[in-house]
């Protein structure tokens, strides 16, 4: 009965964690949940051959490059307005598995990234450390309002508002 | 018996695979010609998933939030094809480019090499031609895209 009980336990737990690390809708246009297998590369440098040290460094675009040669360009992360490559930078040169959703609209297919971990069985993580860079390096809290709302209190970003505008007119 | 299964099981290997490797090898290094292409520097995101209106004045402040937070800026051309920045003025930047930042939604004429790869095109811009500045004046119908602050 134990140890009937243990499996049981172990499976709803399993299936509890696949759960909760699979996909979430966020009403794209033609969206799809999808999970896969693929290279992460340096766009620049799969295209051109023009190939940095570690994928650049964090200033350079990463892609997804699956066993079957297509190259999937990641456009974003779980983090408002906020990008793939900081989620995706450590992983350069491996092969990950990337949990998310594909979006069909204008003819283009983009992808998010949601979760990834190195294949075939690392450790998942929720594609959200931007924030918690962010807020390092601009030494405030990474649970804080000033974090949750980088985008307003961002200095790059501050800088050119403040000269153009919201409209970026000057106005 | 045993050695010519062998040997045909090699040869079918080698058949199936050389298409797949020489069509992937094909992608990769792609030769490009140089372009010129004209449009509005746009925040890729916004504008192919379609999630709030994504060009022009109303659009201007999320594109800065989404260049610096970095979401690939791209280059909405006059013909209507979006392109992929992956290199601004030859820097090899593409992620939080602050000269990226300061274009945002300039309708401008860059030169560079286009390529098109798996559905998506991309610019290697090696120069900017051209900055006609903010030509797209959308608040007026459309507010302040997403929050309308």
């Amino acid at each position: 009965m134990k140890a009937i009980i243990a499996i049981l336990t172990l499976v709803l737990s399993a299936a509890w964690t696949a759960g909760a690390l699979a996909a979430e809708s966020w009403g794209l246009p033609e969206e799809e949940k999808t999970r896969f297998e693929a290279k992460v590369v340096d766009a620049l440098c799969e295209l051109t051959g023009d190939c940095p040290d570690r994928c650049g460094g964090g200033k350079r675009q990463l892609g997804l490059l699956t066993g079957e040669g297509e190259l999937i360009l990641p456009l974003k992360n779980v983090v408002p307005f906020a990008g793939a490559t900081v989620e995706l930078l450590e992983f350069c040169g491996k092969q990950v598995t990337a949990d998310g959703l594909f979006s069909t609209n204008r003819g283009i297919k983009v992808f998010a990234l949601q979760f990834v971990r190195e294949a075939p069985d690392g450790k998942w993580q929720r594609a959200n450390r931007f924030a918690g860079q962010w807020a390092e390096a601009n030494g405030v809290d990474a649970k804080s309002k000033t974090t949750q709302q980088w985008f307003r209190n961002d200095p790059a970003v501050m800088k050119v508002i403040e000269r153009d505008g919201k409209l970026g007119t000057g106005k | 018996m045993k050695q010519r299964n062998l040997f045909a099981a090699l040869l079918a290997a080698t058949l199936c695979a050389a298409p797949l490797s020489g069509a992937y090898a094909d992608k990769r290094h792609a030769a490009a010609d140089t372009v010129k292409v004209t449009g509005e520097i746009i925040d890729s995101w916004c504008y192919l998933t379609e999630i709030m209106y994504p060009l022009g004045t109303a659009h201007h402040q999320c594109a800065v939030w989404c260049a610096a937070g970095g979401i690939p800026v791209g280059i909405l051309s006059d013909d209507g094809t979006p392109y992929i920045l992956l290199s601004f003025q030859g820097n090899g930047q593409s992620v939080a480019d602050p000269a990226l930042l300061d274009l945002q939604t300039h309708h401008v004429v860059l030169e560079g090499k286009a390529f098109e790869r798996d559905g998506m095109h991309y610019l290697v811009a090696d120069r900017l031609v051209e900055d006609h500045g903010i030509v797209n004046m959308t608040d007026e119908d459309y507010g302040i895209q997403p929050f309308g602050e």
